[in-house]
């Protein structure tokens, strides 16, 4: 089944990026006929309308597939917040970073983000798994970080390892998050801010798209 | 009062919201069969409880998995707020209460969480004890709410060990009471070994037994209506 026509579809909706993935080896026993990973992602930062745009595709992708007949399953990109009802609690058994890889999108970073060559870590994700044999992408299997440490040395709680990732240890930790995390809880009580973000801004991927290339 | 046909097709709508996990068309149908007149108790079985039923039956079949069970729950749950408040008390013979948890030294608590949302949404009152719980927890919080039955769940071939402990105490103290277990170490024959009732092999096959368990209510009720 060729994808083509539900990436244009994505597109011509506002869908940044768009990217199938076999993500077979990473699904859990509850979904595990949901073989494909549609990877969306938008230009912009996390923030409530972008949310809603990136639900408003997934409701999209979803009725394609639905007319085509086949299954799928949304995870949203604040699935960590979201807790209202039954199905949320299978969104943790599934991360958007794994969708991405897997369709080719993106690899992980050394500040465990997804890499994408032209816009580095400043999209925001979400996902929509389906049972429709789509064409996959070709995935990445390492990282492309190279040499590069910008965002280990600006991290100000040292929370990024500096871990090269690779497919063959897909789960390592990049990322010591109770650090950052701890980091976000001390500014938010200082600025009525949690926003810190350097892994993102330093990175230059995410600065000048690809001019490393 | 509506008619009849109106409220076939209200209950249809209903039926139907479920099946084709459509939270708008089951709150839409809710409140139709609140201003029209219906019967709350009469809406949620023929209608919310029906529909899950066919997903009990699509599931069954594989037409339907997890995901679409869940969101089929959510639909009914969506509906169910509405017709709630609206609801005749029922009595129907049986509690429903049931305890839960992970037995000590597991913290996997995925699989046991879905189980509870099922007995949740089949109308059973829940006492879930978490993860890693003390397995003479179990026994006490079983005396404790005389709960009739106690679902054991287990990930790991290390913490299955204190199923057998647990099921004879609470048997010994009160025969009784139905003892389920599950996780992925768990087995029918380990089951039948250490004397628990039940068996599940992993969160779909307790789905299927939690379904059958509304079914089970709803037929309770039927039979109370036929001998009034
Ligand atoms: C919880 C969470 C956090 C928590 C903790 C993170 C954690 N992992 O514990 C905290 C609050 C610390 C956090 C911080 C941030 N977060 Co955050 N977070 C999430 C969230 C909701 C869940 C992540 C999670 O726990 N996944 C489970 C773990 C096990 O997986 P993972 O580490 O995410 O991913 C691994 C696998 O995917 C695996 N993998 C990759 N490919 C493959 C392939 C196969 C076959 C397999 C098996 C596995 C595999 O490798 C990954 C890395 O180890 C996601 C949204 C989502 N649902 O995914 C956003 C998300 C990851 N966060 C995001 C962002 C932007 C941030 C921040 C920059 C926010 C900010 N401005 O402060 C920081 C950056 C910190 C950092 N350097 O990572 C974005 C990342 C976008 C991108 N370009 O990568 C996401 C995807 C949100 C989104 N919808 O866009 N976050
Ligand atoms: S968000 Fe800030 S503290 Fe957290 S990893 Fe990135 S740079 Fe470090
Ligand atoms: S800053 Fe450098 S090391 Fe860090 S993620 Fe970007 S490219 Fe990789």
């Amino acid at each position: 089944m060729d994808a083509k026509q539900l990436k244009q579809f994505l597109h011509t909706e506002g869908a940044t990026l768009v990217g199938v993935g076999d993500v077979t080896k990473a699904l859990p026993k509850e979904i595990v006929h949901l073989n494909r990973g549609i990877a969306i992602a938008v230009n912009r930062n996390l923030t409530r309308e972008t949310v809603d745009q990136l639900v408003r595709l997934q409701t999209l992708a979803e009725g394609w597939l639905k007319a085509n007949g086949h299954r799928s399953l949304s995870i949203p990109p604040d699935s960590d917040r979201r807790k209202d009802k039954l199905i949320t609690k299978l969104y943790k058994l599934f991360c958007h970073k794994t969708a991405a890889t897997c369709s080719g999108l993106g690899w992980i970073g050394k500040n465990g983000l997804i890499i994408n060559e032209q816009y580095g870590s400043k999209l925001t994700w979400a996902t929509v798994l389906t049972d429709a044999p789509l064409g996959p992408d070709k995935p990445y299997i390492s990282s492309r970080c190279g040499d590069c440490d910008l965002c280990v040395k600006h991290c100000p709680s040292g929370a990024v390892q500096g871990h090269l990732w690779s497919l063959r240890n897909p789960l390592m930790e990049m990322v010591s998050y109770d650090k950052c995390r701890s980091l976000k809880s001390g500014r938010t009580a200082l600025k009525g801010k949690p926003n810190c973000g350097f892994c993102v801004t330093v990175c230059p991927y995410s600065r000048n798209g690809g001019a490393r290339k | 009062m509506a008619d009849e046909t109106r409220k076939k097709e209200i209950l249809d709508k209903l039926r139907n919201g479920v099946i084709q996990y459509d939270e708008d068309a089951c709150r839409e149908g809710a409140q139709e069969a609140i201003a029209e007149g219906l019967d709350a108790n009469e809406a949620i079985f023929d209608g919310l409880v029906s529909g899950m039923e066919e997903v009990g039956r699509l599931f069954e079949a594989q037409e339907y998995f997890v995901p679409e069970i869940l969101m089929c729950a959510d639909a009914l749950y969506a509906g169910l707020e509405i017709l709630k408040p609206h609801c005749k008390q029922m009595d129907l013979g049986v509690k429903g209460s049931v305890v839960i948890g992970t037995v000590e030294g597991d913290v996997h608590d995925i699989g046991k969480n879905l189980v509870k949302m099922m007995f949740d949404v089949a109308g059973f009152t829940v006492y879930d004890l978490g993860r890693d719980v003390p397995l003479d927890k179990f026994v006490e919080e079983q005396l404790k709410t005389d709960s009739e039955l106690v679902c054991l769940s287990a990930m790991m071939t290390t913490s299955m060990v204190g199923m057998p402990k647990v099921i004879e105490k609470i048997k010994e103290k009160n025969p009784n009471c139905m003892i389920m277990i599950g996780g992925a170490p768990t087995s029918k024959e380990l089951a039948d070994k250490w004397g628990a009732d039940g068996y599940a092999e992993d969160a779909s096959n307790a789905l299927k037994e939690a379904i059958k368990m509304v079914a089970f209510l709803k037929k309770l009720r039927d039979e109370k209506a036929q001998k009034k």
